[in-house]
């Protein structure tokens, strides 16, 4: 088979759910902006080297309906002989595009994808605007259950502490924003033109552009003392909270995959690979310890082992289920270490669903780089109960 | 020249000036709220905030402290925290210029002669010439305060007293100043009355006005009265208590609610105000309320005055109560008192009980009752004509503005004038002349005539009628004058006048039961015959707090499923015959209207509710669902108005998890614009603020509706089907895991979705409402036969409360 080499990577900053600035928005728009950015930042591939879009997304619905990757792509000017296509497997969409679009490469069918995800938290609703669970089932299978009622039971079930997952809260706020003030990302993420509808002198609604650069979500400072003040809206009593969980946000982050040959031609240089991509299943009611059974899954059909790993981006759904699975692989002091999520994770710049494998693929390759390290996984759990994982090696 | 307050301004947003404004937002006027700008500097805190000296933020931050305060505050200030929008709020010196078109200011600053006037001097700057300004002190003369106002201001100036809280409570002293106009002064006891919904009582321009001159006595007198006895503080309130109609706080329990320094200031402030007062000397406040107020033992504001709440070591919450001779805090005992206890027991009314704690001789409450009462009459009768010229303003104050069940006249009536002589010369009290007087006339100060109620005037030395207010309907009245048409034990129909009838309820608590049922089905008939329609109301502190769920029970515990099946089948169909009777029906639910209250409520064709409406479904709290066409009518309400051809495609699923949601969580209203936003009342519909007026309402409501009325057509209801069933399990599911629900929480709300859900049919399928009714009452039957909802019903039967299990 042929070797499917990343030449670019990019992702739009992430924007708080609501209150952000992307919260108004469109979801579509936010991907073609970024779809745009990623190609001229590669100036040697034209429009209609372009073979296929696949777009990652959890709640195709309304704006991010009607077949996003085919809107995106048109939307941003790629030609109409570009295809385009919508994936879902919820949380990994973005890292299931990715892999969809290097096995399509490998098997010869395409020279050259735009793989990625797209998701608008603000406005499409989890569980989406029409939800239908089967009325003949009554509470089985537990699919239709409730992110944070999953989140609360790997904490109550693992015995996963609240204190652990604040602390988790504050390590991720920490490295987010210490990334921010270094200016880690600059170089990852594309501005967006973000809209916002606001009221002129006269009361009148009118719409307005402004450049948004960086994520918004980050929470500094924060402490333990803070966050110890919340409740769980989850469960009574529970330990789940805001400050520990994932935030909603709104995002999409793009790569491009094409062949080797393919990126010799174009005198591009490859920056990296996925060359192994796994996803496992897990009870739903229990579906955040994914990666727990996902990386090794992975690893195995790579013939590798953990320590082989230089980095980590392990999705932080929530704390209680990320801490979860470090502890479980025997990884629990590499986050300490700073080699999982070193740059902080969901808890400080959230988790737009769809976007997020895309978006986690684009941090990794930008901090492997910065490290001159070799090996890294994206890893995440995904709602309905299964894992997803995939090996980038770097070129 | 005509007045009209639309648009009103607040200066001074503390508690009172910001629940005031939250009042008139209820009451449907927009307002203006001013106070100054800080005269200090933005703290550290402040600037870390962003908040400068010049930023709009900390320029309006006490009016929008106050705001956020009544947004807070508990009880309720607002009827909906939406209401909020109506209050625009800004500061005294870059705002001036909003005062310009408003109809109506009303000062609510600091009590200080000359921080008002300035501030007046400020404000007839801006106002336009046909304003009116109001002042709501609490005890400084209106003569004082507008002594610098041009004469032409003047004649628009008044003061306009509000009391504590604003929205529940019913008094409003109007104060006229020597040149107010007589047309402002009409005008204003109009719009507080009918838009605003209180009690006006016009008072003189002397210190303290009449409510907290006649109210400061009661307390200062019960105070002295317990140094004179030697009662310790519990003691006293255990006598000066409810048999006598205090509020439940009794004595001193209400002072720790208002305030230790706020009584003792007035106090204070009286000694000085009214030397000349008989009873000067009564104001004076005791030593140990010098200590209270100097140790900053303030009441419930500094959690601790007369009483105090705290955790023994082993963390239980104990009461203490102080020792006013050692000023230290001692364990609360409840005192036992023989006579308050069988006054208690006495048949009859309150004022059967109040008589025989009165006259009981059996321990010393009996002579605390006597002494402390026959104080406060004579003091009363004293005051007239000093601070207001008849016995019923003075009435109305304290029941309007004290809480006190009835006034010191209408109290002096109920042991008996001419027995309380006796009393009171005993006790070597100076009974007033004019007291002597009347009992050559008659022997009370009202009187009850054929064609009228009469008080008596102690200037004319007569009885003289009191004025007829037709907008007062009282029930009881019009079935004195034999103008019942039909009843039964458990309600009657009024005729009230114009062709209207009206039906009441009379059952404990109004509970609905198959007297109530049958008399709505008979007055349905009579009025399609007889009458031009119908009025549900009636003057119980609540409508009526749900079915008679004795009755349910017994039936059940019987075995008596017919019986059962029966009466809910005809709950419904007296409902239903209701909703589309040839004659308008207008319910007029106030206080709770619960349960079957509610559903009785919402099958009126139209609704007048009080503004003071506390309305839900509440059945899953007794393990049942509402099956009186409570499901029905409120899946009507939220799905009606949706133009043709929608319902079939719309996604109803965010309207029925709402109608699941406020059944299977016994939402209940706050209030009746609560209530409309809930979906228990149409957002169409007028609120009555003043409850004394509702009856008034509705039955205007049912004349107009007369004139071109006709006979609903049945309404179709579309629903989701199946797919709600699905929807029900995932959202129950979530909130079981949450500990939001019980098991048994799940399997009630479960049947109320299968009720909801219409049937096993598509989405967007259009059922009749009896099919609705159907499912209500196969689900009710069947919830009713499982042992875990007879629990909750005995649980509710014998604690009050609903049981979680």
């Amino acid at each position: 088979m042929r070797d499917a080499v990343i030449v670019q990577s990019v992702r739009s900053p992430g924007g708080r759910y609501k209150r952000g600035a992307l919260a108004q928005t469109r979801g579509d728009e936010i991907g073609i902006q970024v779809l745009k950015g990623l190609m001229k930042r590669v100036p040697q591939v034209k429009p209609e080297d372009v073979d296929d879009l696949i777009c990652g997304c959890s709640f195709p619905e309304g704006e991010q309906g009607m077949n996003l990757g085919r809107v995106i792509a048109l939307g941003a000017g790629l030609p109409i002989t570009t295809s385009g296509m919508t994936v879902n497997r919820f949380c990994s969409s973005g890292l299931q595009a990715i892999a969809d679009a290097t096995a399509k490469v490998m098997a010869g069918w395409s020279d050259c994808i735009v793989a990625g995800g797209c998701e608008t938290m603000s406005h499409i609703p989890m569980g989406g605007w029409i939800f239908r669970p089967h009325p003949e089932w009554g509470d089985l299978p537990n699919t239709y259950v409730s992110m944070g009622v999953t989140a609360e039971n790997v904490a109550a079930d693992y015995n996963i502490s609240r204190e652990d997952q604040d602390k988790m809260g504050v390590e991720s706020n920490r490295r987010a924003h210490e990334a921010i003030q270094k200016g880690l990302w600059k170089d990852q993420i594309v501005p967006i033109e973000a809209w916002k509808y606001v009221k002129d002198k006269n009361g009148q609604w009118i719409k307005i552009k402004k450049t948004f650069d960086m994520d918004d979500g980050v929470r500094w400072p924060a402490t333990l003392e803070n966050m110890a003040k919340l409740k769980s809206p989850f469960k009574q009593g529970g330990s789940v909270t805001a400050a520990n969980a994932s935030q909603m946000t709104d995002g999409a982050a793009f790569t491009m995959i094409m062949s080797a040959e393919k990126a010799k031609e174009l005198k591009l240089k490859p920056i990296a690979k996925l060359t192994h991509y796994a996803v496992a299943g897990n009870k739903p009611e229990e579906m955040g310890v994914g990666p727990r059974y996902a990386i090794p899954k992975v690893l195995k059909l790579a013939g590798l082992k953990l320590d082989d790993i230089d980095l980590f981006e392990i999705n932080e759904a929530f704390a209680s289920q990320a801490i979860y699975c470090c502890r479980e692989l025997g990884i629990e002091d590499r986050y300490w270490k700073g080699e999982i999520n070193p740059n902080g994770g969901a808890i400080a710049i959230g988790h737009p669903l769809g976007c997020t494998g895309a978006k986690l693929t684009c941090q990794l390759l930008d901090e492997l780089k910065r490290r001159k390290l070799k090996r890294g996984i994206v890893s995440m759990c995904i709602g309905g109960g299964m894992g997803a994982a995939g090996i980038y090696e770097m070129l | 020249m005509s007045y009209e307050i639309k648009k009103a301004a607040i200066i001074g947003a503390g508690v009172m000036g910001a629940t005031i404004a939250a009042h008139l937002a209820n009451a449907g006027i927009e307002s203006v709220m001013l106070d100054i700008v800080p005269p200090f500097e933005p703290s550290e805190a402040d600037l870390k905030k962003g908040l400068t000296k010049e930023s709009k933020a900390w320029r309006n931050s006490f009016a929008i402290n106050g705001l956020n305060g009544a947004l807070k505050s508990k009880p309720a200030s607002f009827y909906s925290k939406k209401n909020a929008s109506m209050i625009a709020i800004g500061n005294l010196e870059d705002d001036l210029n909003l005062l310009k078109d408003v109809d109506f200011i009303l000062e609510v600053v600091i009590e200080n002669l000359k921080i008002k006037q300035e501030l007046f001097a400020k404000l007839e700057k801006v106002i336009k010439p046909e304003c009116i300004v109001a002042t709501n002190t609490s005890g400084l003369p209106i003569r004082e305060i507008s002594e610098k106002m041009s004469a032409k201001n003047k004649e628009r100036f008044l003061g306009v007293h509000f009391f504590n809280p604003p929205r529940y409570m019913k008094l409003v002293e109007v104060i006229p100043g020597e040149t107010t106009k007589k047309e402002i002064v009409d005008y204003m006891t109009y719009f507080l009355e009918n838009v605003v919904g209180k009690g006006v009582v016009i008072c003189k321009d002397v210190p303290n006005f009449i409510a907290n001159r006649i109210g400061v006595y009661d307390i200062s007198n019960a105070v002295k009265t317990m140094l004179d006895k030697d009662l310790t503080i519990p003691e006293l309130d255990a006598i000066i208590a409810k048999v006598l109609g205090r509020p439940g706080s009794a004595i001193c329990g209400t002072i720790d609610l208002v305030g230790i320094d706020t009584g003792y200031h007035v106090m204070k402030n009286l000694v000085a105000a009214v030397p000349d007062d008989e009873m000067v000397k009564t104001f004076i406040p005791p030593e140990f309320m010098d200590k209270m107020v100097e140790n900053k033992w303030l009441g419930n504001k500094t959690k601790g005055g007369f009483y105090k709440k705290t955790k023994d070591d082993k963390g239980k919450k104990v009461k203490l109560a102080l020792d006013y001779h050692t000023m230290e805090y001692v364990p609360f005992e409840k005192p036992k008192y023989e006579s308050v206890k069988e006054a208690g027991k006495t048949e009859g009314s309150f004022d059967d009980k109040l008589k025989a704690l009165f006259y009981s001789e059996k321990d010393i409450a009996g002579e605390v009752a006597r002494e402390y009462l026959c104080k406060n009459f004579i003091y009363s009768a004293n005051r007239i004509p000093e601070i207001c010229d008849t016995v019923y303003q003075i009435d109305n104050t304290m029941k309007w503005g004290y809480n006190h069940q009835k006034g010191p006249f209408e109290t002096w009536d109920v042991v008996g004038v001419k027995e309380s002589l006796e009393v009171m010369k005993k006790l070597k009290l100076k009974i007033p002349k004019k007291i002597i007087e009347m009992l050559k006339k008659g022997d009370s100060f009202y009187l009850k005539k054929e064609d009228g109620n009469y008080y008596y005037d102690f200037d004319k030395k007569d009885y003289v009628k009191m004025g007829d207010n037709p907008k007062i309907i009282l029930l009881p009245e019009l079935a004195a004058k034999n103008k019942v048409i039909k009843k039964n034990d458990g309600a009657s129909l009024v005729d009230i006048g114009d062709g209207v009838a009206c039906l009441e309820f009379r059952t404990k608590m109004n509970a609905i039961d198959g007297d109530i049922i049958s008399m709505i089905e008979e007055s349905c008939d009579i009025v399609e015959k007889d009458f031009t329609g119908l009025v549900v109301a009636n003057h119980g502190t609540n409508f009526s707090v749900g079915a008679n769920i004795f009755q349910v029970l017994m039936a059940v515990q019987n075995g008596e499923w017919d019986l059962l099946d029966k009466l809910i089948h005809d709950l419904q169909y007296a409902n239903m015959k209701m909703k589309y009777l040839e004659k308008p029906v207008v319910t007029a639910p106030a206080g709770m209207a619960l349960g079957g209250g509610c559903e009785v409520s919402m099958h009126g064709q139209r609704c007048q509710p009080c503004g003071e409406t506390y309305m839900g479904l509440v059945e899953v709290g007794v393990g049942v669902i509402p099956a009186g066409g409570g499901c029905k009518e409120l899946m009507v309400r939220c799905t009606e108005g949706l133009p043709d051809g929608t319902a079939e495609v719309l996604n109803m699923q965010p309207i029925y998890e709402k109608v699941l949601m406020n059944i299977g969580q016994a939402k209940v209203a706050t209030s009746a614009m609560e209530a409309m936003e809930l979906g228990y009342i149409r957002k169409t519909e007028n609120i009555s603020l003043n409850r004394d007026h509702q009856i008034s309402d509705a039955k205007r409501l049912v004349l107009s509706m007369a004139m071109t009325h006709k006979k609903r057509k049945p309404d179709m209801i579309p629903v989701m089907g199946e797919n709600l069933m699905g929807i029900a399990h995932a959202v129950l599911f979530n909130m079981k895991h949450g500990n939001y629900m019980s098991d048994y929480d799940e399997h009630v709300t479960m049947k109320l979705a299968w009720v909801l859900s219409g049937g096993m049919c598509p989405e967007g399928t259009f059922v009749t409402e009896d099919a609705i009714l159907d499912r209500e009452r196969e689900a009710f039957l069947s919830l009713a036969g499982e042992q875990k909802t007879q629990d909750r019903i005995m649980h509710m039967l014998t604690r009050g409360k609903p049981l979680r299990n």
